[in-house]
Parts: structure tokens; sequence; C-alpha cells
């Protein structure tokens, strides 16, 4: 048995809504006592010092996306496996688009035994679990073999990719109501976005960056808020990245509709202002929006119109990434970056809360695709100075905008498998 | 003031100093372009490397002739033919250039940022490698917008070109401005140096964000026509763009006659500027449809030749420039 008391940490629980300063006992990664002044402690129990340091529930990671099988060059099950745990993510729920597609139990299988095997070689491995595709090959062209995929054991249905046919999003709610499972899509008219790269405006026009307008998203998005209406099934929208699209979602919610929305840990910290640099990591899809985009989609996750930070972890080579910035293929790395650089950028300054940040990243993903939310422990050292470049990152690719930057906070999980 | 720029990337952040040294520079080569030998030693032992990821003919010849006209060593990488495609990055290009002792690159790609890519890994690599951008994507095309620069500045004195000389002219520039490199930096020179600049296109080539492009400095004076009239009303000069072809199928415009009708620059709708209006046009032009060639061809009323002609001059100034700067 493993026990630590930390004295006088910052604890913060996002369900209960705690955040103090207190003693704690933590047995075997999970929390056995809280207590401000903590006197009967174990004397197996060695004692540290919490001071500047936070302990919090391990981070849910709502989607990202595994390289193997199929781009092992860019990221390995254990690559990622081995990032997450170093960003505090306790459970990982990967996207689809691996190579072949998931899209039917046999692959569903092939993932959870790379899984058990990159597992056997780690300290520590968080949870994993993958979304199964909706459409066949993840094309949004047909329905995959979606009963064989719920018993598989499936965290939920999404395709990370949009699905231009809205008959078929909404059969596809219809088909899967018995299943209970949660159903995320992406809404993205790609007609509309016509080979955008950047949020249209002003910025966009200067930087000569092919512009996508909001509508792109919104003009997706309201139809399947309107098939949700009607068949009153809870959906998922994923990578929220516009104002206009905060609003939707938000007015949906006080309707009294089942939609829960999500946004990346990219779309909290840049905008279209940012591209100046025509740094390919921040090529992103959908892309980064303009600074009121941006601050909406903060005021969002404060107000619980959004419920989930994602970090859509995508590792690119680094040959990908060096062409022009309209020629990349949008994704960047970010499961060991994501908790720090939130932290310093949105929780130090006061734009979120402790509590909020948590909220986006613990139980607001776990409530989002309907798991249990973890109890195993993160410390976090928000004071703690690393350079985030190849020696230091578990991800095998390096398509970051803070690759070689100094990154502030480092987090620990306490849990051991 | 000496010049201290080591890459041209784009003309925004440009101040009316530096146009004055480009323009006093391309002047004197302009002269040196008069004498039977249109030589000069400036940059005798550099080595000039154009980097053509996009194809052109035009505009590296331009170049190719500027730099050996100041006597330098020229190597010419045209992206069709080479190892680009064979999983070649950008900067392992630049690189390979590199390693074969260029002091100038000047680079050209169809994606926004990459002349910026290359320049920010030259100073990484801490090289004194200058770049410049000889067109990117739809970002900017700066020897272009300052050899429009210099050819007004010629029309409006000939004997000492200056930025000053531009102070409340009205300059319209017509067409595809959306999809324009060459419209995004003559935005930037010529407000920069005093000008009014009206842009006129139909709304699909000219979105209503083009009001703010230069929000950052309100002393700019930038409007917006989705009309010609107003726009080239009283102008003294007026710019006209080429218009692809493909904008027809991007339902961005019904038909080239369509356009014509709306936007084409013709020998009457010129009655509506002032009385002796140049016209300009980066070429290649699309005769009959951006410009009539009544009007394309007039000797006076036309610059298009001095504009290819400038060209050289301009672009000797600017690698003298770079190819000079202290380290």
């Amino acid at each position: 048995m493993n026990q630590i008391l930390f004295r006088q940490v910052r604890y913060l629980d996002p369900v209960n809504g705690i955040d103090r300063v207190t003693d704690a006992l933590v047995t075997n990664g999970i929390l056995t006592k809280l207590q401000d002044d903590l006197q009967d402690c174990p004397v197996e129990a060695t004692e540290q010092d919490g001071h500047g340091k936070i302990l919090a529930p391990g981070l849910v990671d709502l989607y990202s996306h595994s390289g193997e099988p199929g781009r092992e060059a860019e990221e390995t099950m254990l690559s990622l496996l081995s990032a997450a745990a170093a960003g505090g993510f306790v459970r990982l729920n990967i996207l689809p688009n691996t190579l072949p597609v998931i899209d039917n139990s046999a692959v569903v299988a092939k993932i959870q035994s790379l899984y058990q095997a990159a597992k056997t070689q780690l300290a520590y491995a968080p949870a994993l679990a993958v979304w199964g595709a909706l459409t066949h090959g993840v094309e949004g062209e047909s329905m995959s073999d979606l009963q064989d995929l719920a018993g598989s054991g499936i965290v939920g249905f999404a395709d990370g990719r949009p699905i231009d046919n809205l008959q078929l999003v909404q059969r596809l709610l219809e088909y899967l109501q018995p299943s209970q499972k949660p159903v995320m899509l992406w809404p993205l008219d790609r007609k509309l976005a016509s080979g955008g790269v950047a949020r249209m405006g002003s910025a966009a026009l200067r930087l000569g960056l092919v512009g996508n307008p909001v509508c792109s998203e919104t003009a997706a998005l309201s139809p399947i808020l309107e098939i949700v209406a009607e068949l009153m099934v809870p959906v998922h929208i994923m990578r929220l990245s516009t104002a206009r699209g905060v609003e939707l979602v938000a007015a949906a919610q006080q309707r009294g509709l089942p939609v829960t929305a999500s946004v990346t840990w990219l779309h909290l910290l840049g905008s279209t202002a940012i591209l100046d640099s025509y740094d390919t990591s921040w090529r992103l899809d959908p892309p980064l929006g303009n600074e009121v985009d941006r601050l909406a989609l903060v005021a969002g996750v404060k107000a619980g119109v959004i419920g989930a930070i994602a970090v859509d972890h995508s590792a690119h080579s680094y040959e990908d990434k060096k062409v022009g910035f309209g020629e990349a293929p949008a994704g960047a790395i970010g499961l060991e970056l994501a908790l720090p650089v939130l932290w310093e950028k949105l929780v130090v300054p006061g734009h979120l809360t402790a509590l909020e940040l948590w909220r986006g990243l613990n139980c607001g993903p776990a409530i989002c695709c309907r798991s249990e939310v973890p109890q195993e422990l993160v410390l976090f050292d928000p004071m703690v100075k690393w350079v985030a470049n190849s020696q230091n990152l578990r991800s095998k690719s390096a398509n970051t905008p803070w690759f070689d930057k100094i990154i502030l906070g480092k987090v620990e999980i306490l849990a051991v498998n | 003031m000496t010049w201290t720029r080591r890459h041209i990337l784009g003309l925004a952040d440009f101040t009316t100093a530096e146009y004055d040294i480009v323009l006093q520079t391309a002047a004197s080569f302009s002269d040196v372009l008069l004498r039977p030998m249109k030589k000069v030693p400036a940059l005798q032992g550099r080595v000039v490397t154009n980097l053509f990821f996009e194809s052109s003919t035009r505009t590296r010849s331009s170049f190719e002739l500027a730099a050996k006209r100041l006597s330098a060593d020229v190597m010419n990488f045209a992206a069709a033919t080479s190892s680009i495609t064979k999983g070649e990055t950008i900067l392992d290009t630049a690189k390979t250039y590199l390693a074969m002792d260029t002091d100038l690159m000047v680079v050209r790609h169809q994606h926004s940022g990459v002349p910026q890519a290359i320049a920010d890994e030259m100073d990484r690599l801490g090289v004194q490698v200058g770049v410049l951008n000889a067109g990117d994507g739809q970002h900017e095309h700066p020897s272009q917008g300052l050899l429009d620069l210099f050819t007004i500045c010629e029309v409006l004195d000939a004997s000492k070109p200056r930025s000053e000389l531009l102070a409340g002219k009205k300059i319209a520039i017509v067409g595809d401005i959306l999809h324009s490199r060459v419209a995004r930096s003559n935005i930037w020179s010529l407000t920069a140096c005093g000008a009014e600049v009206h842009l006129a296109a139909p709304p699909t080539l000219l979105p209503k964000e083009f009001a703010d492009f230069c929000e950052a400095d309100p002393n700019r004076k930038l409007f917006i026509h989705w009309q010609l009239a107003p726009a080239i009303a009283d102008a003294d000069f007026v710019m006209t763009l080429r218009l692809q072809k493909e904008r027809m199928s991007q339902h961005l415009l019904p038909s080239l006659r369509e356009y014509y009708q709306a936007f084409g620059i013709n020998r009457d709708r010129l009655q509506l500027c002032k009385p002796d209006v140049k016209v300009m046009h980066p070429g290649p032009t699309n005769r009959g449809v951006e410009i009539t060639s009544d009007v394309m061809d007039d000797p006076i009323m036309s610059l298009v030749s001095k504009q290819v002609h400038n060209g050289i001059a301009i672009r000797m100034a600017l690698l003298y420039l770079m190819g000079n700067l202290k380290s």
C-alpha cells in the first residue's frame, strides 16, 4: 500500500465544488482522508509538503487521434499513452480514424490488444476507450455495423468528421436510441468552408489565408439541433469554434434539448491574430476563431454551456507539417501541454477559475461520454519549468506551437496500475 | 537613414523612410539601365537563388535579369522539375541552396507564409541570408507593389521619385481583390504614402471585411466599392487585376461577360477619371475582360510596359539593399 500525506495542498474537486488548502491523505492514488489539520496520520504514510501544489482528480480527454494502427511513424499506442500519462490524463478516448477505421468490432479488439501490449511497458497507463465510427470508413456515406460496434465495448459513436447527409444523421440518431451510447457530431458544412484554412475576417484577408466563414459551422449546427429537437435524443457537439455556435448551443440547452458541447484546448488559447507566424502547428480544423469567437468559447466553458475541453491530440510528422500553411494537415499534439498551458493562460490571469478548468478536463468530458468521473488523483505543480523539446515530450511528433518553448507547470499521476 | 531589413516578406510594416530609400535606389539603377553598358558590379561574387515553388516566367525573368545586372551569380530552382515532389520539404530545398553559399533567396510559393517560414529558418540557423518574397499565395507580392509605386512616382515627378508625391492622389484598384497578393501589397504601400485607395469589385471578390484591412492605422485611407463608378470617379490612377477563369466554377461570378459589363476598364468608363488618368496592370492581362486592348495599348494612358521595365530597377534596388546589409 502506498500512502502519502500531503500537507497544505490545494485540493480541487469539481464534482462537489471544493477548492481549498488542506491536508490530504492519498492511498494508492485515491483520496482517503481530507482534513484541514490531519493529526492521526498512519505511520506508513510519507509526508509531502503540498504548498503551492494542486491535488485533484485526473483528467479525461474526450477525443484525440491515435497514430496506431496505421500511422505509427507519427504516434504509437505506447507514445500516445505515455504522453497522456505525462499530461495528467487518466482516461483517453480515441477517434475512429485509424487505419483501418474503427467501424467494426474486429478493429476495436485490435485496438484493445495494442493497448494491452503497450500497457505492460508503462508504470502507469491511462484507461483507453474508442469512439466507434458512425459510418463505414468514416466517409459519411452509409451506416457502419452499429450493433456490432455497440456490443464491443466502445465509449460511443462518432466519425470525428462531418456527415454531410442530414437524412443519414437523422437515421443514425434514430437507430442508435436503444444503444444508450453517446453520439458525437462535428457540425461543418464543407461546401461553405470551401477549403478555408483561417476563420474569415480582416486578419485572414491580411494574411492572404483562404477564409472559412462562421456559417460553415453554424449552418451545419442548426439542422442537427432541429433533428435533436424532433427526436429528443442526446447529442454531443464536438469542436465548437465560433461565438455564434456557442449561442446556438446555449439556446438549445435553454429549450431543454439534450445537447452537450466541447471545444478544443487550442481554440481557447489562440485566435486568427496569432497566425501572423504562419506556424503550421496552428493549422487546425475547424480553424482558430477570431478573438470574439475565442472569448465566447472561454465564456461558454465558464457558463457550462461547453461541458468539456478536448485535446484533439493529432500527431503529424515534421515533413508533413513543413509545408505552406494552407497545405499542412490540420491538428496539433497537446496531451502533455494542455493542462499547464491552460492553467497559465486562463486560470492564472483569472479568465477561468481552477474549478471551471478542472470541470472542463475531468467531470465535464466524463459526463459528455457518460462514463464515471475518475477518482485517481494527480499532483500538479504550476511553478515547475520545463522545455517542451524532443527529450522531454513523450509524443513521437513535435507539431505544437510550444515546441522548444518553456512550459510552466508539470503534472504527475499518483495512481498506480 | 540606412537600410536595416534583412528580409523583405511584405509591405505591411514598411515605413515611408524605407519606401524612399527603395525609390531613390531604384531611380539610380533606372539611370544605369539607360546606359549602353547596363551592368554594375554591386553584387559581384554573390549568389542569388530564385526559389520558385510556383511556376512563373515573367517575375522570375525579371529577378534573374536584375541579379545579372548587379553581376551576381544566379541559380534558378523550379518546383515542377525538382525533387520537391519526392518528399523534400521547403526547408530542405532552401537548405540545399544555402549549402551552395546562397546570399539571397528570392522565394515564390502558391501558399501564403512560405517565404516567412524560410526566413525564420535562416534566422534560426544564424546565417546571414536575406529572403525576398516574390509572391506567396494570396498574401503579398512586395516587389510588384514597389514597382507599381515607383511607376506612379515617376509619372508624378520623373526627376525625383519619392513617397510624398502620392499625398492626396486617388488610386482605384479594380478586380479580383480577394485572391490578389498584388492588391494587398499595393494597399499597404499606397496608403502608407498618403494616397486614397479605392477598391472596386463585386462583393464575392471584395468581402466587406476588407474595410478593416488597415484598422491598426486610422491614418490610412482605404475605401471599398461594389460598383465601379464611385471608385474611379476623379481617379488619378486605375489599377486593374487579372481575373482567373476558375472564379466562375467557384460560383464567385456568373460570367466573364457580366464581369466586363460591370467592371471592365474601357475608354468610355475612364471618362469618369481625371483627364490625365493612367492605367496599370500587373499582367498577364485578359484583354477584353478586365481591360480593353484599346486602353491597354494606348501609349499615353497605359503604364503596363513601364511597369515591366521598372520591375528590373526595383528588383535591382531590393537585391542591392539586402545584399549590402551590414551584418
